[in-house]
């Protein structure tokens, strides 16, 4: 095949034309009257009427969804609201109190921490779903579980799969309550709930793991028929109050009160020494 | 001057350790430092006799840099010192500066929009990866493959990480830049094989973006992909900064905000 392929724009038309225009596929303001989101009013059909939660998802998904998934997903939220500064992105939340920046950077900058393919909620949930999405193809195509666990990547003999990381010896506080809400709330459990249901029992017996909230999360909210990106999305802000908590817990203590270090408190393992050319 | 660290019950370890920088306590107080090494040297001599650009180098590199590696850092330094006003990530410094936002979120904003995968340090990430994978193909092999790939119909195409089109046309400050390196002493096969690899695209109107640039000079460099990427931020910092400021000191109509005959609204329940 010839590289000189052929170029099918013309010129700068494709930028000229959104030369001091926005088109938006999401919605906009009408000065002095309303405001739009996907075809909804917000004056009139949301504000009021719909929870804050509808209107997170209606303006990352375009739907409007049902009141209980709403409160499901508020549940949820709750449920990753720790308010214990130990915890990666409530440090940074501390620290930031620690140095007196505003609510806001310090917020932001423990969200931004918690965008962690190890822990956080958002992008976890980004790949839990993906991983339950594609093990439920696999499991409706033949594949038993064992086939689905064995082709995932493995480190110290365990397999490493986000939402199934949980030693057996230390259950995760967040699952019942969780289930309790999804009954009360009227969910049934659905086809990739039980499958990790089913995931779980396999690795607790194989290799003494079981499911997270993660992997609870990512299958409950897969049946619900969202896409991982759009949990990840959603989810963006999950880990939010936790952050802003242990950052007021900090901000108004003496200086330097939060986790002080010495000097040798930090190991160092470098090079000695040693005199500059 | 080791420290150990043990691990507690939960597995993780009761010290943070570094490699980089070791602060001697104070014989009176242990919290205080009374000397700071970076990679076993006085950090004071390093203030009194090497350049800023030295010390950054040894800060990742572990040693001091050779002659024909500070120039190289130099050139890449001063050519992504300002990504200028119409970069996505200085716009956003400009938006923040001009709408009053509080003067020192004006850099961290500026530095979110440029972690991004397309103008942004992911890019720069994933263009290293990209070099690395492909160093053992001729550049004509990659260029050959990648021609098969289908060209995005609109806007401008990236026909690899780090390897595109700007506004149709091939940057031709990127390409300059690019060339201006070549000949420069203590450059490596990164770079080289980049600029076969522009010249088996050059027809497509496609080549050299200023981050696959960075990440070839870089990886030549010896940084790794990840430290490349957070290079690249720091280095396109300052015009960041500097727009974003300037932008503080006018009124909050000093940039536009468009009429509504020019936002048009397409969406449906």
């Amino acid at each position: 095949m010839s590289l000189n392929r052929k170029n099918n724009r013309s010129g700068t038309e494709f930028w000229d034309n959104r030369r001091n225009k926005i088109v938006s596929t999401v919605g906009g303001w009408k000065g002095g009257e309303d405001v739009v989101s996907h075809g909804y009013s917000l004056m009139n059909e949301l504000l009021g009427k719909k929870s804050y939660m509808q209107m997170i998802i209606l303006n990352i998904t375009g739907r409007l969804v049902d009141e209980n998934l709403a409160k499901w997903f508020e549940g949820n939220f709750i449920g990753m609201s720790y308010p214990d500064s130990r915890i990666w992105c409530n440090q940074v939340g501390a620290y930031a109190g620690m140095t007196r920046t505003t609510v806001v950077a310090a917020t932001v900058a423990g969200i931004l921490a918690a965008d962690s393919r190890a822990y956080g909620g958002s992008q976890t949930s980004l790949l839990g779903m993906r991983f339950i999405q594609n093990a439920l193809k696999e499991y409706m195509q033949g594949k038993s579980i064992e086939e689905i666990v064995s082709k995932v990547k493995f480190r110290n003999n365990k397999p490493i799969i986000v939402g199934y990381a949980r030693p057996v010896a230390k259950d995760d506080e967040r699952i019942k309550p969780h289930e309790k809400m999804t009954s009360n709330l009227g969910f049934n459990i659905g086809d990739h709930l039980s499958l990790a249901y089913k995931i779980s029992a396999y690795l607790e017996q194989s290799y003494s793991l079981k499911i997270n909230i993660g992997g609870y999360t990512s299958a409950f909210l897969s049946d619900q028929g969202f896409t991982p990106d759009e949990v990840y999305q959603i989810k963006a802000l999950v880990v939010s109050s936790g952050v802003t908590a242990c950052y007021l817990d900090n901000y108004n203590k003496p200086i330097g009160a939060f986790l002080p270090q010495r000097c040798d408190d930090i190991s160092y393992n470098g090079i000695e020494p040693r005199e500059l050319p | 001057m080791t420290a150990n660290s043990k691990k507690n019950s939960g597995g993780f370890q009761s010290k943070a350790t570094t490699s980089i920088f070791y602060e001697a306590p104070s014989k009176n107080n242990p919290y205080v430092a009374s000397t700071r090494y970076l990679h076993g040297y006085d950090l004071f001599q390093l203030i009194q006799k090497r350049s800023y650009v030295e010390v950054l180098f040894l800060l990742f590199q572990a040693e001091l840099p050779t002659v024909e590696q500070v120039k190289i850092i130099e050139t890449i330094m001063v050519a992504c010192m300002n990504p200028g006003p119409r970069h996505p990530a200085v716009r956003a410094a400009m938006n923040a500066g001009v709408s009053k936002s509080n003067h020192e979120h004006i850099l961290p904003i500026g530095l979110m929009v440029l972690g991004g995968a397309e103008q942004g340090s992911t890019e720069v990430e994933r263009a290293i990866h990209f070099l690395l994978e492909n160093s053992s193909n001729t550049p004509e092999q990659t260029a050959k493959l990648l021609s098969l790939k289908p060209k995005t119909e609109e806007g401008d195409w990236r026909i690899a990480p780090g390897f595109g089109s700007i506004y149709g046309e091939i940057d031709p400050q990127v390409d300059e830049l690019a060339n201006y390196l070549a000949q420069l002493s203590g450059t490596g096969k990164n770079l080289s094989w980049g600029q076969q690899f522009v010249e088996s695209i050059r027809e497509q109107k496609v080549g050299w973006l200023i981050s696959g640039l960075v990440a070839a000079v870089l990886a030549d460099l010896g940084f790794g992909a990840r430290e490349a990427a957070g290079m690249f931020q720091l280095i396109s910092s300052p015009g960041i900064l500097a727009h974003g400021l300037e932008q503080t000191h006018k009124p909050i109509f000093a940039m536009p905000l468009l009429e509504d005959e020019n936002y048009v609204v397409k969406s449906e329940k």
